[in-house]
């Protein structure tokens, strides 16, 4: 079900804008389980959407399909307006997936694994240039292990592997950046600076798809939520609007709306996105009386 | 005389020599996606390849490439689309290719002997037109690792980023598993089949115990392969044993030598960064207080440049200025 785009967010003129990802009518299934089902989302250029959900709800599940590395049992999914198996712009997308390490098998510096966010800006044939060395050493200062750089990443606390995952996706100035849990683990100086960045990035054209279960400091910058539940997409509208979702827990990104909207309509935790729909029209009208 | 004077000994360690460079060029790929017995695999998988090329009379460097490239390739399909693990994949090709050529060479009628040079190595069997596919094609597989390196580190580091960076996961892996199975036919002549895996390995380890990154892991391995490969092919030669033997014991030697070695730099480097021995902060505080000492260029404590600013060492520590307060860096 799409939602018309008066009922979204009547001040975003984003809407208008390209269409960067998008999946129609799109259900996944892993391993032979259904994981989602009937997932209709598209991301506009300039928005910074947040996706919320409980553990195992398929929040990662649905990044992963926009990006083309799950397939999808039905629907269809378009990535810069060309599916995922065809698309070929891929220094456009930054991406950071949900990772408990940043370590392999063999040692690695942290300098070569941001490096290699900056290989699909060059053909195979081409080594690193002075423009890539620059950049490297620019968002390893930006997530604070400029002089980490020539350490082991397997000798970093989780902390910071997860800044050096972060580093590695900004590396290659991407217009569109998926971040999958990227300030798990990370201290709130840190998510700080993150917040900032992204906040740099979108002011030069970036958009943003962040999955998260404390949005903290990037709170600000985020102009729809989208709450995934059981493998369907439960609330998709500004953060302001959210209902509150017993099981969901922990969103609150502002407290006068959360109380309001509880003594309002005590029925909104219902799974279904059109009561929640029903439920954020009905929270604007009793506003407006 | 020298015994390097003889044609086949030029021969050979040029051979050896080029292995020693290619096989732990692609073991370090296959150690990073935690596939160290991969080479191992494909090994006994070339065995088949071998006896067949024994059997119908062609070369038998050619029939192992071939046999064991198809074995590394089913390799990967089996780990991508089978529902096997990795190791489980390896295990069913292990099996099959030993027993394949130990039948096979049965059949044909060759005595043990003959297979016996290419399990185990052999100098004097190296030919002219050995030695020349050999080269050509270790240079192949050495600059494929290289020229590609930073996207194969990609692809094995991380196989969703890297698919997201553009990168084709699936032909750089498979592309990996043929390197690989090339490389084995190349050490076949002077490591032998059923030990070309140690050769691809061992390097790969004893870098790692030095390295702290991809790059010097890959070119310290290398290095220490060529070294192994050539001095244990001199020695078997002048001690007339078994050079794959030979070669194996040596780069596990030097792994052996460079554990300590490895543990000693990782104490210095402990040392050098004096966090471990700082005292508690309070008697931190009571240093400060009885020195009132401001540090400076010239304050007599060693400076070390740190990002925006400079940390002193001092009392066991690194003393950073910060604010109104001190941090340890
Ligand atoms: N490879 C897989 N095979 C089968 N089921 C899977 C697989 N990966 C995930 N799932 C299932 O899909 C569901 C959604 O998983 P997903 O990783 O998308 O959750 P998530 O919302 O990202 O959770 P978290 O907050 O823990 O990261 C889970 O119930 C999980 O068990
Ligand atoms: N195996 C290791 N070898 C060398 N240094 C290490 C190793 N593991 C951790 N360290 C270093 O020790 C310090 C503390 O690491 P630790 O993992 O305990 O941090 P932490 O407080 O848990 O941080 P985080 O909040 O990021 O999890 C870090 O500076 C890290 O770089
Ligand atoms: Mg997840
Ligand atoms: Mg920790
Ligand atoms: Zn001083
Ligand atoms: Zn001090
Ligand atoms: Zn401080
Ligand atoms: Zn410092």
């Amino acid at each position: 079900m799409t939602h018309p785009p008066a009922e979204r967010s009547p001040t975003a003129p984003v809407r208008d804008h390209e269409v960067l990802l998008e999946v129609r009518d799109g259900a996944v299934a892993l391993g032979g389980r259904p994981v989602l089902r009937g997932i209709d989302l598209s991301v506009h250029r300039g928005e910074v959407v947040a996706i919320l959900g409980t553990n195992g709800s398929g929040k990662s599940t649905l990044v992963r399909t926009c990006l083309g590395l799950v397939p999808t049992t039905r629907g269809e999914v378009r990535l810069f307006g060309t599916p995922p198996s065809r698309f070929d712009a891929w220094h456009r997308v930054g991406f950071v997936p949900q990772r408990a390490t940043a370590a392999a098998g063999v040692p690695a510096s942290v300098q070569e694994v941001v490096a290699s966010g900056r290989l699909s800006r060059r053909p195979f044939w081409r080594p690193a240039g002075r423009a890539d060395r620059r950049r490297v050493a620019e968002v390893l200062e930006t997530v604070g292990l400029a002089d980490r750089a020539h350490d082991n990443v397997a000798t970093l606390s989780g902390g910071q592997q997860q800044r050096v995952l972060i580093a590695r996706a900004l590396a290659g100035e991407p217009e569109l950046l998926v971040l999958d849990e990227p300030t798990a683990g990370v201290d709130l100086e840190s998510q700080q600076a993150l917040a900032d960045t992204l906040r740099r990035l979108l002011a030069s054209g970036a958009t943003v798809v962040v999955v998260a279960h404390e949005l903290g400091p990037l709170a600000s910058l985020v102009d729809r939520v989208v709450v995934m539940q059981d493998g369907r997409v439960s609330y998709d509208g500004p953060p302001a609007d959210l209902p509150p979702d017993p099981q969901g827990g922990h969103h609150h990104p502002d407290v006068d709306s959360y109380a309001r909207a509880t003594d309002a309509v005590p029925e909104v935790s219902s799974p279904v996105d059109r009561l929640a729909d029903r439920a954020a029209a009905d929270r604007r009208a009793w506003r407006q009386e | 005389m020298s015994l390097l004077a003889y044609d086949f000994m030029q021969r050979a360690l040029l051979a050896a020599l080029l292995t020693g460079l290619a096989a732990p060029a692609v073991g370090t790929y296959l150690v990073q996606r935690r596939l160290a017995l991969m080479g191992d695999g494909i090994g006994h998988v070339a065995v088949t390849g071998v006896a067949l090329g024994l059997l119908t009379g062609t070369s038998p460097v050619l029939t192992a490439v071939v046999v064991a490239t198809l074995g590394a390739v089913l390799i990967e399909v089996i780990r991508e689309y089978g529902r096997a693990s990795g190791d489980v994949a390896l295990a069913l090709l292990f099996y099959g290719g030993l027993a394949g050529g130990v039948l096979i060479t049965g059949i044909a009628g060759t005595g043990p002997n003959v297979l016996y040079a290419y399990l185990f190595g052999s100098i004097t069997t190296v030919s002219a037109g050995d030695v020349w596919t050999t080269a050509v094609l270790a240079i192949v597989v050495i600059t494929l690792s290289l020229v590609l390196a930073p996207r194969l580190f990609a692809v094995a580091q991380d196989a969703d980023f890297a698919r997201v960076a553009g990168l084709r996961v699936g032909f750089y892996n498979v592309l990996v598993s043929v390197l690989a199975a090339v490389t084995v036919t190349v050490a076949m002549r002077t490591v032998g089949l059923l030990l070309v895996s140690a050769l691809m390995i061992v390097p790969v380890a004893t870098s790692q115990q030095l390295a702290r990154g991809f790059k010097a892991t890959l070119l310290g391995a290398m290095a220490l392969g060529c070294v192994a490969s050539g001095s244990g092919l001199m020695v078997s030669a002048y001690a007339d044993v078994a050079p794959g033997a030979t070669i194996v014991l040596i780069a596990l030697g030097l792994f052996a030598c460079t554990w300590p070695l490895g543990a000693l730099m990782r104490r210095r480097q402990r040392l050098a960064a004096p966090f471990s021995t700082a005292p508690e902060p309070e008697e931190h505080q009571l240093a400060h207080d009885e020195q009132d000492h401001q540090h400076g260029p010239d304050c007599g404590h060693r400076a070390i440049p740190h990002g925006d600013h400079v940390d002193y060492v001092h009392d066991g520590h690194r003393h950073a200025p910060h604010g109104q307060h001190y941090d340890e860096h």
